[in-house]
């Protein structure tokens, strides 16, 4: 497995080739440019090597003929300075902490939070560098996993750790950092067949009441909505590391099937690293949209916003195969989403005694 | 010797004038405790206004409100003016009779065709709270003041009085009163804030007052101050004649019964205005009636042939007979300058365009429409526009909706100036105020409330034409806001980002820091140009500086010009630059060529004017590459400018005559002006119309 992480001279090296873009358009008489791909699902591919989405070969360039983007290259270089200082320093920060430390920029500070976290994006993009490589981390906590598996975590202190995600944590399970690079976690050992990711924590807790991960010798991880970065870091990792199937548990809904899309294949926002963060091999589990008819299951209506989502996801690249596609134009069909927790209809052990043991019966995993 | 049947149809009045109010209220004003309060007040400073601008004395007008009893909407109004004062003996007529005054009868523009007077405040206050209201007046030709308390005897018509007495009328500062009027009067009534108060009245009388000074004191004891913003009293009106187009059967019947002219020519010459001896001739012609025959005598026929003859039913040779319109001097109009400082006054916003139409005639009335309009900062931007409308300077403040101001108000497709407006129609939303004005002789209203103007082609024409005026000029500013924000950026950019990008680069990669002008010459690409207008403290005087940027690749050359308030009076001093006059209130540069990338700054100043003044400089150029920031010179427009300065030479010493500067041929332009201004400003745009 290739580390995601490049050393703080290749990071060095990678960020003054963007000052230097600039540099040389003014020394050209030009006015200075940053160059970047495009970052819609226009631009993004199939990668067959990688088994994942990644940007295609359309580029924007951002040029400082106005006065917004020429604001925006400043940023950036104050930004690139900030990242060297904290290299050097050994020092670490927030997203939320550049966007304050900006105040002092003067004509180079973000005006809103949402601004900085793009630019760090941008600069990912540009660099091909992580996050991680920036020192800059998200405010987004990851996510909680629990399961009979056992890995190392390297503490403030610098040692090492030995948590089982079963026997060492408690209710609330492991708690997975927002590093989890080699560095950080060493995937130690497990006795598990398979991975779940839960999209909502209602379930998550369902599922550990009634006793599921140790009954179907599965780690289970709560995803918390769209899951941060971290949390499909570790997936894909426990998922090449020890060779285990990922299935993904969700909502019925269209933002559920762009939450597996991000897992399975990439997100748009984070197609430069999508090697890093999808999990080719993970599996949707449910809810599907013939789920909400096989099981009569509670529903509620689709709204415009899901009407339109749900037509932007047949256009986009990553639901081109026909499964999504059917399930796409059934959930269209039937007008109708259901939630996880729709399954208590049938009563509080159904998901675990009925539902989800069919499912996987279907996946062999069960 | 009073007749059985006058002393029948008085007594039925006495008996019946309490009962009347009691009945009429909605109309007289009173109808609710808020309303009330309002037109107690309005009619206490229509009075003072009134009685001022006779005597030309400069209004300072103080009123108070103090609540006197929360529970039983118990309050006293006191209103204290600078006014001539009214003789001890005139005090009770004045006060303590209804339908008091000549005004009714008089055929010009008035306040006080809008109300029953005072007196109806003097009844309302005793058949509410039982009180009398206290008078004070001091006239300048006796030492001490008279005061009475006057009440109404309903059934006499009559005023009653108590308490009458001579004091010494002491001001605050220990000095005497000169002259002046004090009302102190005790109803129920109500004190409320919002769109329809006693403030808002106030505040709307000293926008179209300009020339008064009003405090108010409101019942929480905060003091409301609107300062005068011009020593110039409005011009006396004079009354004129009625016209024949505006004329009623019963007005010509009985004036024909009273007069004691010998022939019918020499009547419709003398009794009415836009009638020459021709027109008279034909007028009896057209009617067949005999020129020599005598007004007293005719009979119903003639004056419904008469009256035919007037509209131009009857004919003369298939054609109407044609009339002169009637003289429109008796109009008093506000003018676009002390609107302006009026709308300034009362709301703090930098921009504001007003427009005064030359006046002219309905159905026989003269009558003038009078517009402006404030935009900007410090008003909701999400709200539909504050509608300020007036007639013969009376704060119009019920019926919004179903006044002919507020149609043609709405009748306009504001979007088109910048304003928002659901579908083009109805009162638009923004940051803006709109005022519209209408002096006549003969104000049309719905109702009797007299709140709101009753429909009229013409007239609603004559304001939505204004309206158009002005909103072009609105369109104008905002664009060139939009421009200045758009220059302003550029400048931004090349002067602090560019530069800052070139250093932070070089310091990242530890390299020198590059020449700049090329990639701010590519960025540019333009000639800017940049004038500020700013006020010297310390010298009293406006300081212009000029600055002209070549941001291209090749040397320019141009003639650079300027707007500048001559024609208000400024002297030009410091002017290192030179230059030459090219037109009454334009003045040119011939500049020296500019290379790529270099930049010339050139100064001067105004003296001879106030603060606020002179805000803003409009910028010109003759010259091949487009100037941003300035409008290339139209040559027309300066021969049209020079034309109309040969006229006004021309015409110098004629008094109080501006219309006869302005061209017949196109409408004049609104004056425009950012922030109150003294003089106007007269830009190359809104040329002509100031005196």
């Amino acid at each position: 497995m290739m580390s995601a992480m490049h050393t703080s001279e290749e990071t060095k090296t990678a960020l003054h080739a963007v000052v230097a873009e600039m540099y040389d358009k003014i020394v050209k008489g030009e006015p200075p440019t940053m160059t970047l791909p495009v970052r819609t699902k226009n631009n993004i591919g199939f990668d067959s090597k990688l088994g994942v989405y990644k940007y295609g070969k359309k580029r924007s360039t951002r040029d400082a003929t106005s006065l917004g983007s020429a604001k925006q290259l400043l940023r950036a270089l104050h930004v690139v300075e900030f990242i060297e200082e904290m290299i050097d320093a050994g020092k670490s920060s927030t997203l939320r902490e550049m966007y304050y430390i900006s105040e002092a920029w003067g004509l180079g500070k973000f005006s809103s939070q949402n601004e900085s976290n793009n630019l760090a994006e941008d600069l990912e993009v540009v660099t091909k560098c992580m996050r991680e490589d920036f020192k800059l981390r998200p405010e987004e906590d990851g996510a909680r996993m629990i399961g009979n598996l056992t890995l190392r975590e390297r503490n403030r202190r610098g040692e090492w750790m030995r948590i089982n995600a079963r026997d060492d944590v408690g209710d609330s399970g492991y708690g997975v950092p927002y590093n989890v690079e080699e560095e950080k976690i060493e995937l130690l050992e497990h006795d598990i067949n398979f991975i779940m990711a839960i999209e909502t924590g209602g379930m998550f807790d369902r599922l550990i009441e009634n006793g599921f991960d140790e009954d179907y010798k599965c780690g289970l991880l709560h995803l918390k909505g769209q899951p941060a970065r971290s949390t499909r870091r570790i997936m894909k990792r426990m998922s090449e590391e020890w060779d285990l199937p990922v299935v993904v548990f969700l909502d019925g809904d269209p933002w559920s099937f762009r939450i597996f899309a991000s897992i399975a294949y990439g997100a748009i926002k984070t197609a430069h690293i999508s090697e890093y963060l999808a999990t080719p091999s993970a599996t949707y589990l449910g809810i599907t949209a013939d789920d909400i008819e096989a099981y009569d299951l509670p529903s509620d209506d689709l709204s415009t916003r899901d009407v339109d989502a749900l037509k932007a996801e047949l256009s986009d690249p990553r639901f081109a195969d026909p499964w999504w596609q059917e399930q796409i134009n059934m959930m269209l069909e039937l007008g109708k989403k259901a939630e996880q927790q729709s399954l208590a209809k049938y009563g509080l052990d159904f998901v675990t005694d009925t539902y989800l043991p069919e499912k996987l019966a279907d996946l062999g995993l069960a | 010797m009073v007749g059985t049947a006058e002393r029948m149809a008085s007594n039925q009045k006495q008996v019946a004038i309490s009962e009347f109010f009691e009945k009429n209220k909605h109309f007289l004003g009173f109808d609710s405790l808020p309303r009330s309060l309002i037109t107690a007040v309005k009619e206490a400073v229509d009075n003072s206004l009134d009685a001022c601008e006779e005597a030309r004395i400069l209004p300072e007008i103080k009123i108070q409100i103090t609540r006197l009893d929360g529970k039983k909407d118990i309050i006293e109004l006191k209103s204290e003016d600078n006014g001539p004062g009214i003789p001890k003996k005139s005090i009770e007529k004045v006060f303590g009779q209804l339908l008091f005054g000549s005004r009714f009868h008089a055929i010009r523009q008035s306040r006080g065709q809008q109300g029953i007077g005072i007196t109806g405040v003097v009844m309302y206050c005793q058949l509410t709270t039982g009180r009398k209201t206290h008078v004070r007046s001091k006239i300048a030709t006796e030492t001490s003041a008279a005061f009475v308390d006057i009440g109404l005897d309903t059934r006499k018509n009559k005023a009653t009085k108590s308490g009458e007495g001579r004091e010494l009328w002491e001001l605050p500062d220990g000095t005497l009163k000169e002259h002046g009027l004090e009302i102190t009067a005790r109803m129920k009534a109500k004190y409320q804030r919002g769109r329809q108060s006693v403030y808002q009245y106030l505040r709307m009388t000293s926008i179209v007052n300009p020339h008064a000074d009003i405090t108010f004191i409101d019942p929480d004891g905060e003091t409301h101050h609107w300062p005068r913003v011009t020593e110039r009293l409005p011009r006396k009106v004079e009354s004129i004649k009625p016209h024949p187009h505006g004329i009623h059967l019963g007005t010509l019947q009985r004036m024909c019964t009273e007069s004691t002219d010998s022939r019918m020519t020499v009547f419709l010459r003398n009794n009415f205005s836009g009638v020459s001896s021709r027109a008279a001739k034909e007028l009896l012609a057209a009617a067949e009636i005999e020129e020599k025959a005598k007004p007293k005598l005719l009979n119903a026929d003639h004056y419904r042939a008469l009256l035919e003859a007037f509209q131009g039913e009857r004919m003369l040779k298939d054609k109407p007979v044609k009339l002169l319109n009637p003289p429109t001097n008796c109009l008093s109009p506000i003018k676009e300058l002390l609107i302006k400082k009026g709308l300034s006054k009362t709301i703090d916003s930098r921009y504001v365009t007003t427009m005064t139409r030359a006046p002219t005639v309905t159905q026989g009335n003269p009558y003038q429409v009078e517009v402006g309009l404030i935009f900007g900062d410090g008003m909701a931007a999400d709200k539909p526009v504050e509608v300020l409308r007036f007639a013969n300077r009376v704060p119009l403040m019920y019926q919004q909706g179903g006044c002919l101001l507020t149609k043609a108000i709405e009748s306009v497709d504001w979007r088109q100036y910048g304003l928002d407006q659901a579908g083009g129609r109805g009162v638009p939303k923004g940051p803006a105020a709109i005022l519209v004005h209408l002096a006549s002789t003969n104000v049309q209203f719905t109702s009797e409330a007299k709140e709101a103007l009753a429909d009229n082609a013409e007239v609603i024409d004559e304001v939505r034409k204004a309206l158009l005026e002005m909103g072009r000029g609105l369109r104008k500013h905002l664009e060139k806001k939009k421009k200045m924000a758009k220059t302003q950026d550029k400048f931004e950019l090349v002067n602090d980002i560019i530069p800052a990008i070139a250093e932070k680069a070089a310091a990242i990669l530890d390299r020198p820091v590059p020449n700049l002008s090329g990639s701010i010459t590519r960025i540019m690409g333009a000639v800017i140009s940049e004038a500020t207008t700013s006020w010297n403290k310390e010298t009293k005087q406006t300081d212009i500086s000029i600055t002209l940027f070549n941001y291209t690749t090749r040397a320019r050359s141009y003639t650079l010009l300027a707007s500048w308030p001559e024609r208000e009076g400024a002297t030009m001093v410091n002017n290192e630059q030179g230059g030459r006059k090219e037109a009454s209130g334009v003045w040119a540069w011939k500049l020296d060529t500019l290379e790529p990338g270099q930049t010339l700054t050139f100064t001067y100043s105004l003296t001879g004017l106030e603060r606020g003044d002179w805000t803003d400089t409009d910028l010109f150029y003759r010259g091949s590459q487009e100037v941003i920031g300035a409008s290339k010179m139209d040559e027309k427009l300066l021969e049209e400018i020079r034309r109309q300065e040969a006229i006004a030479n021309g015409e110098d010493g004629s008094e109080d005559d501006e219309e006869a500067s302005e061209p017949t041929t196109k409408p004049v332009a609104p004056t425009v002006a950012d922030g109150p201004a003294k003089t106007g400003q007269q830009t190359l745009m809104g040329f002509g119309g100031d005196e």
